[in-house]
C-alpha cells in the first residue's frame, strides 16, 4: 500500500519580518485545507518572535531526512505549491540519477555464459548420415 | 531603536561544534511534538482505523515504565503517585505475534503447497525476525512514537512495539484487515531473495532423495554435462540430475561436489516451486473470510 513519506512538515517563520508575509497569509488561508487533505503529515506552525533568521518550511520524512526549504517572499499559492511537492517526495537524497532506467529481471531467457549453446558432452555426434 | 547585534563572527564556529557535538536527542525532546497529533498522523499514514487507546498501549514498553517509576522514586513521591497508570504492549506484541506467524504460515502453505513445514518455518522466522521487523518499523516512524528507556531504541524493542501495533489492529478491526496489513507490509521483504538464501540447509541432496522417494521417482544420477578450464585454478563444472534418462536440473560449481549439491538446489527450487521466474505475489483483494477465521480459530 502506499505509505506518504512525508512525516511532518514544520512552519518556522516571524509574525513581523516582512518577508514572512506570504507565511503568514498561507496560515491563514490555505493551512488548514492542506492539513486537512493530508492527515497522514503533522502541520506545526511555530512563530518566532523578534527579528531572526528567514521563514523556513522544514520537511522530515521517514527515512531521517530533513529538509529546509526559503519561503521568505513567496506568495501563499507558491508556498501551497511548494508544500504539495514537498508531500508528494521520497526522503531519498536530491542528487544525479546515474541511469534513468532500472530493471529486476534483466534477462529473460537466462543471462548468456560461455556454455549457453554448446552441447554436452553427453551427447553423442554420431556420422553424418548421406541424404537418402 | 537598532536592530539587536547578531552573535559576534568569533562566537559562531564555537556554537556550531557546540551544536554538532550535541548528543542525539529524541524526537519527542526537540522542539514541536504533538504526540496525539502523530500517532493520528501515523493511522493515516498507514491507512487503518484504530483505536487510539490501544495504540497509545501499544508503544509502552516496560522498560520505560520502570525507568518512569524509578524516576519518581528517586524525586520522592508517595507510593500511590509513583504506580503510572501505564499498561504494557506485551500482550499486545504477543497476540500480535501469534496471528502474524499463523497467517504468513498459512499464506506460504497456500502459496507454495510443495514447501515442507521446515520450509515455512524458515520463512516465517524470517519474516519476523528482528532485523527485518525493526528495519520495517523503522521506516514507518515507529521509533520516534516509542516510549522506551534508551535512545536509540533497540531493535528488539522496535520489533516488540511493531508487533504490539499488529495486535492493537487486530483488537481494533478484526483478522481480515490485520491479515491484510501483515501481507502489505511483510511478503514485500522477500522479494529478490532466493529460498536457500533464507533456509539453510546442510544436505540437500539428502533431503532431494525424500522429495523424489515422496513423489515415487527414482533416484538422481549426476553425470558431468558441461566442463570447463578443468586444469586449471578456476575450473567450472556444470552437472545434470537425471532420473531416468530425464533431465531434472543443472547446476554449476568449482568442483564436481560443489557442482552437484549445486544442482540438488536447482532441482528442490523447482519441485518446491520457488524458482525465479515463478508467478509473483498475488495481492489483489482476498476472498478469504475462512482463512482468516482459521487464523484466529488456530491461536
Amino acid at each position: 500500500r502506499y505509505v506518504r513519506q512525508l512525516q511532518r512538515l514544520q512552519l518556522l517563520f516571524s509574525p513581523t519580518a516582512a518577508d514572512a508575509r506570504g507565511a503568514r497569509q498561507f496560515v491563514e488561508e490555505a493551512a488548514q485545507d492542506f492539513a486537512r487533505q493530508h492527515p497522514d503529515v503533522v502541520l506545526y506552525v511555530s512563530p518566532r518572535s523578534g527579528p531572526g533568521p528567514a521563514p523556513v518550511l522544514r520537511a522530515e520524512y521517514l527515512n531521517g531526512t530533513v529538509r529546509e526549504e526559503l519561503i521568505a517572499s513567496k506568495t501563499s499559492e507558491e508556498i501551497l505549491q511548494l508544500a504539495t511537492k514537498l508531500a508528494n517526495q521520497s526522503g531519498l537524497d536530491i542528487i544525479r540519477i546515474r541511469k534513468p532506467f532500472h530493471t529486476d529481471n534483466p534477462s529473460i531467457q537466462g543471462q548468456w555464459h560461455p556454455l549457453t549453446n554448446k552441447p554436452s558432452i553427453l551427447t553423442i555426434q554420431g556420422p553424418r548420415l548421406q541424404p537418402q | 531603536t537598532a536592530p539587536p547585534p547578531e552573535k559576534k563572527r568569533w562566537l559562531r564556529a564555537y556554537l556550531e561544534l557546540q551544536r554538532l557535538q550535541a548528543p542525539p536527542q529524541r524526537r519527542s525532546e526537540k522542539p514541536n511534538w504533538d504526540y496525539h497529533a502523530e500517532i493520528q498522523a501515523f493511522s493515516h499514514r498507514v491507512q487503518e482505523n484504530f483505536s487510539l487507546e490501544l495504540l497509545k498501549t501499544a508503544f509502552v514498553n516496560p522498560c520505560y515504565i520502570e525507568s518512569e517509576e524509578a524516576r519518581r522514586r528517586q524525586l520522592g513521591l508517595d507510593k500511590d503517585a509513583v504506580a503510572l497508570q501505564l499498561q504494557d504492549n506485551s500482550g499486545l506484541a504477543e497476540r500480535g505475534l501469534r496471528f502474524a506467524r499463523a497467517y504468513l504460515a498459512q499464506c506460504f502453505e497456500g502459496a507454495y503447497p510443495e514447501l515442507p513445514a521446515k520450509g515455512v518455518e524458515a520463512l516465517v522466522n524470517f519474516l519476523t525476525s528482528q532485523e527485518l521487523v525493526s528495519y520495517v518499523a523503522q521506516n514507518l516512524s515507529i521509533q520516534d512514537l516509542t516510549l522506551c528507556r534508551d535512545f536509540p531504541a533497540p531493535p528488539d524493542v522496535l520489533q516488540r512495539t511493531f508487533l504490539a501495533v499488529i495486535g492493537a489492529l487486530l483488537e481494533s478491526s478484526g483478522p481480515e484487515r490485520t491479515g491484510i496489513f501483515v501481507r502489505d507490509f511483510f511478503i514485500p521483504q522477500l522479494i529478490g531473495k532466493d529460498l536457500f538464501e533464507i533456509w539453510e540447509v546442510v544436505n540437500p541432496m539428502g533431503l532431494l532423495l525424500e522429495e523424489l522417494t515422496k513423489r515415487k521417482i527414482s533416484a538422481p544420477e549426476p553425470r558431468i554435462t558441461r566442463q570447463l578450464g578443468v586444469s586449471t585454478v578456476l575450473p567450472v563444472y556444470f552437472v545434470g540430475l537425471y532420473c531416468d534418462k530425464k533431465i531434472l536440473a543443472e547446476g554449476p560449481g568449482e568442483t564436481l561436489l560443489a557442482a552437484e549439491e549445486e544442482a540438488a538446489r536447482v532441482a528442490l527450487r523447482k519441485l518446491y516451486g520457488y524458482t525465479e521466474n515463478r508467478r509473483p505475489w498475488d495481492y489483489s483483494k482476498p476472498k478469504q473470510g475462512l482463512a482468516a477465521e482459521k487464523a484466529i480459530s488456530s491461536n
